[in-house]
């Protein structure tokens, strides 16, 4: 009941963004809220259960190839994907239903893989997963009729809006809070820290990690869907290394194992490369001339991460949440136990 | 904690708020490149190029009587940043046209936020066949479509080439070397060739001996080779391909137009090669020789590949239409790039007939001996 008046603060923010902000600043305020999807999920899965997935982006493509293939006009699906199953051809849906279909298919593809890749612990878990990507992009790249290979399908309707993504945001942030707040939380917590100790206690660690991986496949299923419908144009080479790498990059600066850590990493890391932007193009300083220097942005950001790693390899909150104001307080996380 | 959020917060605001330079006497344009990333060794020579256009632009006393400013911005081979890259230099930088862009995937990213905006977008070398009908009436492209520059890749195999027998390998992962594909074999098969084989890879394999050993099997050896790859793989491809003592001529697209084709084997493999493109740069014709001088001296050494040309020849018809726009308005401009006829750019004559945005332009061939490019023909399909 307590949130009440943080979603109406939020969407108040967000209303008066809307109509105010240039089209520019808005499109950024949709990425983050893409990414803080991406990164939340993400850390439900790697930070909370300690699963550490790299395959979060083959779940995100999941999600945008199967939103997108529901929303595409008929018209534009006879042009372009001409031996597309009957079936699919004649379905036009809207955003919403294509985005929960493209995050339950993506939870599905989760649940199948889980089962026997979660037998892994720790960098072979992480290869597995990472082997899960791979297929991926080699079932996009080959399944031509359906995928239309390496030319990707392009002209998907822009259905992506700031409400749609913040609301998805909002579901996924409420559904992450009450996991972490309830006993299916703790369990997670005590399968990261001590699988052994766990298991001791009636937890069944599997069952626990399965969970925490298909819930988190199912938002990135959706981010994927509504990456879709902003950008779109999807092709394989879409949702690939880099994308995983950037994901993972959000996680580690805002701290692994923290729902606002993650929420902050993700809004660092989507707001800062923007905003370096501007020392790119050349600058005047003082009546000093710099020459425009591309790729010092990603320079800078290379550097602050080394920099992170080196002075606070925890990340930005350490673990920790930010807590809201002491009016709105609910009861707190556990912290991380210190390795 | 608290300290560092506060700093944040306010840098973000001063960002936000800070004071767009906006000169009332400049005419402002954006070029978008992918500067950084996979795509750079074909956009960084496409802005160095569009650069040198709005050089000498400004040096003739810009356009309309006011200066030009260009606003570059760097797309990182990344489709979330290149469509905010556009959308920047729409809604933030105010550009009244915008240029750039050498791959379809990212114009396609790109092209809508400048149609919805109504700014006109020329594509300097997205070589996909109906791209502009995809975006809208806003998109005009600069080069030539894979369409023509694989009938004229065909045509050059069967007539000149006399093979009449191609193996074809394609690199699965792109757009362009699918299309470029399909249209090579329809020309082919048009033409009486056979196509002995197929097989593919995908972009970043790094082993082709299972598709070199293939290859070798087939007997008698095909008469050519037509691999569609971009310019990330071919060299390794050649390099494997020669290193097995396969001596067949090998053809292919624009992708090949960098000099990875020749560092990567060396010079002693990369021969025998033939590839379509935009332009020679070691043409004769005044138009070629003036622009490389230029791009020379600007730089210090010569265009790397023909997608400087493009590059250039992007800004160069687009502020020749605004120019005959007679003022720097997004839907004066646009009518005037609809009525471009007979522009004489360094890649060819371009020319906007029939409502069409996409120009029909010459195809060029180079022959590639002991790692020299060399011109081998022109045609126009």
């Amino acid at each position: 009941m307590r949130a009440i008046p943080v979603v109406v603060l939020a969407g108040g923010v967000l209303a008066l963004a809307q109509s105010f902000l240039n089209p520019y600043y808005l499109r950024l305020v949709d990425v983050t809220g893409i990414n803080i999807i991406l990164a939340v999920s993400l850390s439900l899965t790697n930070g909370l259960t300690g699963v550490f997935s790299l395959g979060h982006v083959g779940f995100m493509a999941v999600g945008a190839y199967s939103a997108a293939l529901l929303t595409l006009p008929t018209a534009r699906k006879a042009l372009i994907l001409p031996d597309l199953p009957a079936g699919l051809q004649q379905v036009h849906l809207g955003l919403l239903p294509a985005t929960l279909a493209g995050g339950a298919l993506a939870a599905l593809c989760a649940a199948a893989i889980g089962y026997p890749v979660l037998r892994l612990r720790g960098h072979y878990l992480a290869v597995a997963t990472l082997g899960f990507l791979v297929i991926v992009r080699s079932v996009l790249i080959n399944w031509e009729r359906v995928t239309r290979g390496g030319v990707g399908i392009s002209g998907i309707p822009p259905y992506t809006t700031t409400w749609w993504t913040y609301g998805v945001a909002a579901l996924c942030l409420y559904v992450t809070w009450r996991l972490t707040q309830s006993a299916y939380g703790r369990a997670m917590l005590a399968v990261r820290e001590d699988e052994g100790a766990a298991a001791a206690m009636g937890i069944t660690p599997s069952a626990f990690r399965l969970l925490s991986l298909v819930v988190g496949a199912f938002f990135a299923g959706t981010a994927g869907s509504l990456w879709a419908h902003l950008i779109t144009v999807i092709s394989p080479n879409s949702f690939w290394l880099t994308e995983t790498f950037a994901l993972v990059v959000m996680l580690v600066v805002g701290g692994m194992g923290s729902t606002t850590g993650a929420v902050v990493g993700a809004v660092t890391m989507t707001i800062v490369p923007e905003a370096l932007r501007g020392l790119e193009g050349g600058i005047q300083v003082a009546g000093l001339n710099l020459p425009p220097l591309f790729g010092l942005s990603q320079l800078l950001l290379a550097l602050a991460l080394i920099l992170t790693m080196v002075w606070r390899p925890q990340g930005l909150l350490g673990g920790r949440e930010l807590s809201w104001p002491r009016w709105l307080r609910q009861g707190s996380l556990p912290r991380r136990a210190n390795k | 904690m608290r300290r560092a959020c506060v700093f944040l917060l306010c840098a973000v605001v001063a960002w936000v708020t800070a004071p767009v330079g906006a000169q009332p006497q400049t005419v402002k344009i954006g070029a978008l490149f992918n500067v950084t990333g996979g795509m750079s060794s074909i956009d960084a020579p496409g802005l160095n190029g569009a650069k040198l256009a709005v050089k000498e632009w400004n040096a003739r006393g810009g356009v309309l009587g006011r200066r030009i400013e260009l606003a570059a911005e760097d797309g990182k081979t990344d489709q979330t940043t290149v469509a905010n890259a556009m959308s920047k230099l729409i809604n933030v930088e105010r550009v009244v046209a915008v240029g750039g862009l050498n791959d379809s995937t990212f114009a396609l990213a790109a092209g809508p936020i400048a149609q919805k905006a109504k700014v006109p977008f020329v594509i300097a070398g997205a070589t996909l066949p109906n791209l502009p009908d995809q975006i809208g009436d806003y998109a005009f492209m600069v080069p030539f479509t894979d369409d023509a520059q694989a009938f004229v890749g065909a045509i050059y195999t069967v007539k000149t080439l006399k093979a009449r027998r191609v193996w074809v390998m394609t690199d699965k992962a792109y757009d362009y070397t699918l299309t470029l594909t399909k249209f090579y074999k329809q020309k082919l098969l048009e033409l009486g060739g056979v196509v002995v084989a197929e097989d593919v890879y995908q972009s970043g394999d790094k082993d082709f001996s299972a598709q070199i050993t293939r290859l070798r099997r087939i007997s008698p050896p095909p008469d050519a080779l037509f691999i569609s790859a971009v310019p990330d793989d071919i060299g390794l491809i050649v390099r494997q391909i020669r290193s097995a003592g396969i001596r067949i001529p090998i053809v292919g697209g624009d992708g090949y137009d960098t000099e990875l084709l020749v560092t990567i084997p060396g010079k002693a493999l990369a021969d025998n090669i033939y590839f379509t493109t935009h332009v020679s740069l070691t043409s004769k014709a005044a138009v070629v020789a003036n622009f490389v001088k230029a791009y020379t001296k600007e730089y210090g050494r010569g265009p790397e590949n023909a997608f400087a040309a493009l590059g250039y020849d992007t800004f160069n018809l687009l502020l020749d239409a605004i120019r005959r726009a007679g003022r720097p308005d997004p839907a004066a401009i646009k009518a005037a790039l609809e009525q471009t006829r007979g522009f004489r750019a360094v890649t060819g004559t371009i020319s906007y007939e029939g409502g069409r945005h996409v120009p029909k332009k010459s195809v060029t061939v180079i022959k590639v001996v002991k790692g020299e490019f060399q011109f081998a023909t022109e045609t126009t399909p």
